[in-house]
């Protein structure tokens, strides 16, 4: 019998199987004796890829978490869905994961679209959600989203204050990914600029496929600027600095949070980033310090997860996923969603790996602290300006 | 039994009673499933089915008039956006508003027509690929666009608020029932629509252009309407897809989109509809479900993952998943290159004949 006539033999019992292994889930609560189910999305493959490793990051500390006796008795049943950053296949995921898994809550999620997508669906079933990985003003006040990615607004404020008032610079323009990111972390900067009578000496905004930006880079000399502020996508970044060094532009480079993986930085700009000496926002520990609770993450990993790299974006994931750990180790034995609700409602000046943490019942805003960092000679981290807590009227 | 006696029995809707039968009894099977499914399966086939109604429309053009779009996510785009802002900005109701989102959506297929006249091949495939970055480009430059940040879906209420006549859509289970309408409408025009003068005309210009136009038939005409009733297709199953939703921005219309899109057609068979309906069903249902959870599909699970654990990265398993994809198109496209249509009239043949 040739290929062809056994394929169309075997089609129609071959299709019933497999769909009938799709239908065989029927859980709906979110935790039993056993286990605590918790899920998360994030790009695994595709364009966004490389911030798949913060769903992973958390994977680590829930390992950790798990090999340690769990919470309460309870392990949790872990479960990272690719999207691949795009929110219908969010949608698909989270729905997957609600209604057929059970999954009691999320944690992380990275990106504004996947997290819009999915927030009504998620607010209506009650679902606990510690901190959409993005600092986008654009998420509804939501009494089951507790948020920790520090807001846009916060994350200008940062790299301004650190420019104008630490740095003492003068002349300072902004370049910046022409979206709701780049607009956000605008209004912080010049709130800052502002108290400090500084005017931006320009605004050139790049879109997110650009790739030549000789044309802004020559903009940006012409107003002779002593520092820029980049908030722009790793790749643009990489550019930006290796055209302002070949046309001889020498300024100080202050860009995002999402861009302070020196290693990488320093790898896809091959060493520049350290010789520029760029800075950038930060809203984690350093992933080389050598605190306890560090040096803890770092053994696990080389024991629980040893082909990943130790990067910032895993670490990133471990910061986001700790607040729930604390609450579920709070709501204690006689495990409910309420509990865990009232337990993240009363976290107060706690701190993980990330910044300190307060929550209340009214509020659920991200937390204001930030630090800078600059990268060493040797692609290590500098701390050149440790943790600060935001206090300007931020408007939300 | 495929014999034709006349010309009227060759444009019948359905050409056999027992087609009728079966015909009937899915749709009725279709509206009964909801009874079975959980709410997340429901998400499932809404998609399945706008994704159905993309393909459908896309077939027309793809399958029927021999002319390649690589732009159709541009189309499904401006029906989304064009809905939810002729509802929210113009307070329109539902049905009038996703009925002109798809003739904006059909004007604009007609305007990308008018290259077609010229253009063959990978060159009118490159003239469709641009279209459909532009429009995504342009959403998100404009502020009424909701840009980059996206758009959500206002609630979705087919009544006529103006009037009083309020009917509020609220769950899955609503829009499945809405959705599966629009569908079976869609999928009899199509069928209906190959079966006219211009269906006719469609097929003679895909086996040959010249010919077609030595028998009397405008080409510029029925090139460009191709391309209009392909993109209106396209147009209401983005007013449809922007609900499933909820919420969408510029980048969810990319170019994989645009491309998945012809592999539904290509995948399900070429020039006919009912391969185009098996084609999106299929390749929804591996994207969005089936690769998703491959780890768990029993015995062939453990492998892979036993597998990507000791040879890939850490993300091997979800490459896995676009690797598959790829192989069950290359699978598809050697074994029966007539799709998945092909491979339904040999099963069919089969067992017809069985057991010789």
């Amino acid at each position: 019998m040739n290929i062809k006539k056994m394929l169309t033999i075997l089609f129609v019992p071959v299709f019933a199987m497999i769909f009938s292994i799709d239908l065989g889930y029927a859980r709906d609560v979110g935790f039993d004796d056993e286990e605590i189910r918790v899920g998360q999305w994030g790009p695994q493959t595709g364009p966004a890829a490389p911030w798949g490793a913060v769903a992973r990051g958390t994977k680590l500390l829930f390992d950790l978490i798990n090999e340690e006796g769990g919470i309460h008795g309870r392990k949790i049943n872990y479960f990272i869905r690719d999207d691949q950053y795009n929110p219908s296949q969010t949608m698909a995921a989270v729905r997957d994961l609600v209604d057929r898994r059970g999954v009691f809550a999320f944690v992380g999620g990275v990106g504004t679209a996947p997290g819009l997508a999915v927030q009504s669906f998620l607010r209506q079933n009650e679902i606990v959600w510690v901190g959409v990985c993005t600092g986008a003003r654009a998420f509804q006040n939501n009494p089951w989203l507790w948020q920790i990615w520090p807001d846009y607004f916060d994350e200008g404020a940062i790299l301004a204050i650190h420019a104008a008032e630490n740095l003492k610079f003068k002349k300072i323009a902004y370049m910046y990914q022409n979206d709701d990111w780049g607009a956000d972390a605008r209004v912080g900067i010049e709130a800052v600029l502002k108290r400090n009578n500084i005017k931006l000496l320009a605004a050139i905004p790049v879109e997110p496929t650009e790739r030549d930006l000789s044309s802004q880079i020559a903009r940006l000399q012409a107003t002779g600027a002593d520092a820029v502020i980049g908030i722009m996508a790793p790749t643009q970044a990489a550019i930006a600095l290796r055209t302002s060094v070949s046309v001889g532009f020498k300024t100080q480079w202050l860009h995002s949070y999402n861009l302070c993986d020196f290693p990488l930085m320093n790898h896809i700009t091959e060493g520049l980033w350290a010789r520029e000496g760029v800075m950038t926002a930060a809203f984690t520990d350093n992933i080389d310090a050598d605190t306890p609770i560090m040096n803890r993450y770092r053994e696990a990993a080389k024991r629980l997860a040893p082909k990943e790299r130790w990067g910032l974006f895993y670490t990133a994931g471990i910061a986001a996923a700790e607040p729930l750990v604390w609450a579920l180790q709070a709501a204690g034995k006689d495990l409910s969603k309420e509990k865990v609700r009232d337990a993240l409602n009363s976290i107060t000046k706690r701190q993980g790996i990330g910044p300190v943490i307060t929550w209340t019942k009214d509020s659920h805003l991200p937390p204001r602290q930030l630090r800078i960092w600059k990268c060493g000679p040797k692609g290590e981290t500098i701390v050149v300006q440790d943790w600060k807590t935001i206090t300007l009227e931020s408007g939300k | 039994m495929d014999m034709k006696r006349d010309y009227y029995e060759d444009i019948e809707l359905f050409k056999s009673g027992t087609i009728l039968f079966w015909s009937i009894l899915f749709v009725a099977a279709l509206f009964v499933a909801p009874l079975f499914l959980s709410n997340y399966h429901l998400y499932l086939f809404n998609l399945v089915m706008v994704h159905v109604i993309v393909a459908v429309g896309l077939n027309i053009l793809v399958g029927s008039t021999g002319q390649i779009a690589l732009g159709h996510a541009g189309f499904f785009a401006i029906g989304a956006y064009g809905t939810v802002l002729l509802m929210t900005k113009l307070g329109l109701p539902f049905f009038p508003a996703i009925v002109i989102a798809a003739f904006i959506s059909a004007f604009f297929g007609f305007i990308l027509g008018l290259p077609a006249l010229r253009l063959e091949g990978p060159y009118l495939a490159i003239a469709t690929l641009a279209f459909g970055l532009a429009i995504m480009h342009i959403i998100g430059h404009t502020e009424l666009f909701g840009g980059r940040q996206g758009l959500t879906a206002p609630v979705l209420n087919i009544g006529i608020s103006q009037w009083g006549l309020n009917w509020v859509i609220k769950t899955e289970l609503g829009k499945y029932y809405l959705i599966l309408i629009f569908t079976i409408i869609m999928v009899l025009l199509a069928i209906n629509i190959l079966k006219t003068r211009a269906g006719r005309a469609f097929v003679a210009i895909r086996d040959s252009d010249i010919a077609a136009e030595v028998i009397g038939i405008n080409l510029t005409m029925y090139k460009t309407l191709a391309f209009a009733v392909s993109s209106f297709f396209a147009g209401i199953a983005g007013g449809l897809f922007a609900f499933v939703l909820g919420f969408f921005d510029p980048f969810t219309f990319n170019l994989i989109l645009s491309i998945i899109f012809l592999v539904m057609v290509v995948v399900g068979g070429l020039g006919s509809v009912m391969g185009s309906i098996a084609g999106a069903t299929l390749i929804t249902y591996l994207m969005y479900d089936l690769l998703k959870n491959v780890d768990e599909v029993p015995i062939v699970g453990n492998l892979l993952v036993a597998f990507s654990g000791k040879f890939l990265t850490t993300t091997g398993i979800d490459n896995f998943n676009l690797v598959a994809l790829g192989l069950v198109m290359i699978g598809i496209i050697i074994f029966e290159p007539l799709g998945m249509f092909g491979a339904w009239i040999r099963i069919k043949k089969y067992w017809k004949t069985w057991p010789f």
